[in-house]
């Protein structure tokens, strides 16, 4: 009869071997000295620029070294070192940089990379993520990609660059589709628009002839769904984004709005109409049949799904003045969660379930907070004029919302952590309100 | 050409602010001395503890310290005794001064308000304690002399020359150089020198849980402070996550380390992860450590750890 360890067993007692051996080494006199929490400080990271593969690349070189470094920065979590300030200049990512330079600047993380066009025409972008400290590669990946899409790739090694050194998902390579507002404010157009999550490359979805409002992605982020002021009454419709597509989402009776997407992306979830009234519905979008959730003398609207399906968040004034309640997904006993003072409305659930932001409104101002999905912890991130609007970065822990400032200035859009820290403006070419945040597209 | 005082002394100015910016906010960290951290640390009652706990294999050098002199022990009943006895000694003495600073003042003081005082006021009481007095008007201190003696008188003379005498007798009370020694406590003295056999029985064995010295709580501390200049600790959200990253760490004579930390443990979540790395960048990043040599053969070796948790 043979004997054999498997490789888990060896490994297991090697490790068993290793603990037993700390002990002793502890029995013989190490002190172990506590080094209490110490404040959270930005990462200093250096970020030179891309090294060009070829002569020509090296204008795009130079842009997603541009676009790392701004998504870096706007999340707040890193401090991007001049490159004013470097020593070293970069020409070969293949070789160890020289990381006493890099110390020299204070630098604790380094990026290198390289853009090189193909025989083919496809762009390769590479990159390694250095820890200056220990001369360790973090991480170091190549894609290939159309030359167009540059920006996306930069957005990708931006994702990656954040995940490895927060140890949390990134959110940069995303998209945002908000309502474009131009114009005087009494003959406002208003239109939907997409761009990426840093602002760059805005598309507009709709010409401008009709009032669109609350436009949500699909999980898939290939489809929008939204409201839209046609000829009758307002409408769900549903907008496939690359093919143009569009088609009204049911053919109801009265007005239908508030609109979102289930996570499996199969049905849409949206407010009806009836008389003063409006409920819950969701209609599955293969079978197109409708099923009623709620059946209140109120006005139940702004209906959100948890990440995992089983229950969704909505906006009542069915206890008097408008607040959040949580209830299954598939109807049932909804149960109040807010009780602040004020009312609250559109809330929208985290992508990480952890929690539900909202609007609120009161003391004559609206805020944007967030609370967790039983009601507890309530925090508000930003008080003003006029906050709406909150949607979740992909990995939840930004929100995007609006914010309008009042008089004849329209609204614009901003992030802030849900920490309430780094509140940033995001550019868009006019005035912009309703964004909704899109999944990671990769 | 022409040049404004005014500008040259401005540049001049400046030039020596930021010169000396340069100089003094250099961002070389704060040398600071470990001879004036040692009494400052702030130590839990464990540590104490840990501090003067003794060492098995300490030294015996003095079985029977802190004695003066070695010898018989005095009865301590003795004092007590001596206590109870003296003290009427000194009352004794006491009470004599009070009565003769009394006279003196009968004698002089009286004397001079006579002149003022002999027809009116003395008239008074003298009507009704002696009738035969009043034809000598004149001397009547003399008169008041011969009566000294006589107790009666007495309260009366001093009744008839009450305003002007009675500041002054306290004062009289109070002190007299002749009796000082009487104020003396002469009392042997009941403090003797620690005398005997075997007084102080601490030998220092030490308990049996007992470690050696433990100095960390000195240099430790300025570990820490120069180790947290270094640590970009990383953004963990809003709700906690109780990080710990341990490491074991040697260091040399000069404060550099002798290799890599070493991580106790694999993090398990990738936030742990992250955090470890934080921790380790920054042991690396913030050497040489400027560390009390007095304590080299604690600081030589030891296990860093960084955390949040409340403990």
């Amino acid at each position: 009869m043979s004997f054999r360890l498997s490789r888990r067993q060896i490994l297991s007692g090697m490790a068993a071997l290793g603990v037993s051996g700390g002990g002793v080494r502890n029995a013989f006199g190490q002190k172990r000295l506590i080094i209490p929490e110490g404040d959270f400080a930005p990462l200093p990271i250096a970020i030179p620029n891309f090294v060009a593969g070829t002569p020509s690349d090296g204008d795009v070189a130079v842009g997603v070294t541009q676009v790392i470094t701004n998504n870096l920065k706007r999340s707040g979590l890193f401090a991007p070192i001049d490159q004013a300030a470097y020593i070293e200049k970069v020409v070969n990512i293949d070789a160890a940089p020289q990381f006493a330079n890099w110390k020299t600047i204070s630098a604790q993380a380094l990026v290198t990379g390289r853009m090189t066009r193909q025989p083919d025409g496809r762009l390769k972008a590479e990159f390694r993520l250095w820890d200056v400290a220990t001369g360790q590669q973090l991480t170091g990946q190549q894609y290939f990609t159309q030359p167009e899409y540059w920006r996306r790739i930069a957005h990708i090694i931006s994702d990656q660059i954040y995940e490895r050194l927060t140890g949390e998902k990134g959110y940069f390579d995303s998209r945002v589709v908000f309502v474009d507002e131009t114009g005087a404010a009494e003959r406002r157009v208003k239109r939907l628009a997409l761009m990426d999550q840093d602002g760059a490359n805005v598309r507009y979805l709709t010409r401008g002839t009709d009032l669109v409002l609350t436009p949500r992605f699909s999980p898939s982020t290939q489809e929008i769904t939204y409201m839209e002021f046609g000829q009758g009454d307002p409408r769900v419709y549903l907008l496939n984004i690359e093919t143009g597509q569009r088609e009204i989402v049911g053919n109801f009776p009265g007005m239908s709005f508030s609109p979102r997407f289930s996570p499996d992306g199969q049905r849409i979830i949206m407010s009806l109409q009836q008389g003063g009234n409006s409920n819950l519905f969701v209609m599955d979008l293969r079978s197109k049949s409708t099923t009623r959730l709620t059946d209140t003398p109120a006005i139940d609207t702004s209906p959100s799904y948890a990440p995992d399906g089983t229950r969704i968040c909505f906006e009542s004034d069915r206890g008097g003045k408008p607040q959040i309640y949580v209830m299954p997904a598939t109807g049932g006993p909804a149960q109040r969660i807010s009780f602040g003072d004020g009312s609250y409305s559109t809330p929208v659930w985290s992508p990480r379930g952890d929690y539900i932001a909202f609007t609120k409104q009161g003391s004559g101002q609206f805020s944007i907070g967030i609370m967790k999905p039983d009601g507890s912890g309530e925090r508000i991130l930003t008080s003003g004029f006029h906050n709406e609007g909150p949607t979740f970065a992909p990995n939840g822990r930004v929100l995007m919302f609006f914010r309008d400032p009042g008089g004849n200035a329209g609204p614009s859009l901003f992030t802030v952590d849900i920490s309430g820290r780094n509140e940033l403006r995001v550019p868009t070419p006019g005035f912009a309100s309703d964004p909704a945040w899109s999944p990671l597209l990769s | 050409m022409k040049v404004d005082k005014t500008l040259v002394a401005s540049v001049a100015l400046h030039v020596l602010v930021i010169g000396w910016g340069l100089v003094s906010f250099s961002s070389k960290a704060f040398e600071s001395m470990p001879e004036e951290s040692l009494p400052v640390d702030i130590i839990s009652a464990d540590q104490l503890a840990k501090v003067t706990a003794g060492m098995k294999t300490g030294k015996k050098e003095n079985p029977k310290p802190l004695v003066e002199k070695v010898a018989e022990a005095k009865p301590s009943d003795d004092a007590v005794g001596k206590i109870a006895e003296k003290p009427p000694v000194v009352t004794d003495t006491a009470p004599p001064p009070q009565p003769k600073p009394v006279e003196k003042p009968v004698e002089k003081k009286p004397d001079p308000p006579k002149p003022v005082a002999e027809s009116k006021p003395k008239e008074e009481p003298k009507p009704i304690e002696k009738k035969p007095d009043p034809p000598k008007v004149d001397p009547i201190a003399e008169a008041l002399k011969k009566e000294e003696k006589k107790p009666p008188p007495k309260p009366q003379v001093q009744a008839a020359a009450t305003p002007p005498p009675q500041p002054q007798k306290p004062k009289e009370r109070t002190f007299d150089q002749t009796k000082i020694a009487a104020l003396l406590d002469k009392r042997d003295p009941t403090r003797q020198a620690a005398t005997g056999e075997t007084l102080n029985s601490n030998a220092a064995l030490g308990l049996a849980k007992g470690k050696a010295a433990d100095n960390s709580a000195t240099w430790g501390s300025l570990f820490q402070s120069q180790v947290e200049r270094c640590w970009k600790k990383p953004y963990g959200g809003i709700e906690s996550q109780n990080p710990e990253a341990a490491f074991s760490i040697r260091l040399k004579r000069d404060g550099t380390l002798e290799g890599m930390p070493v991580p106790e443990g694999t993090p398990a979540t990738p936030y742990l992860r992250v955090y470890q790395e934080s921790a380790l960048r920054a042991i690396i990043e913030c050497q040489p450590y400027n560390l009390p040599a007095a304590y080299f053969e604690e600081w030589k070796y030891f296990a860093p750890v960084f955390t949040e948790r409340k403990t």
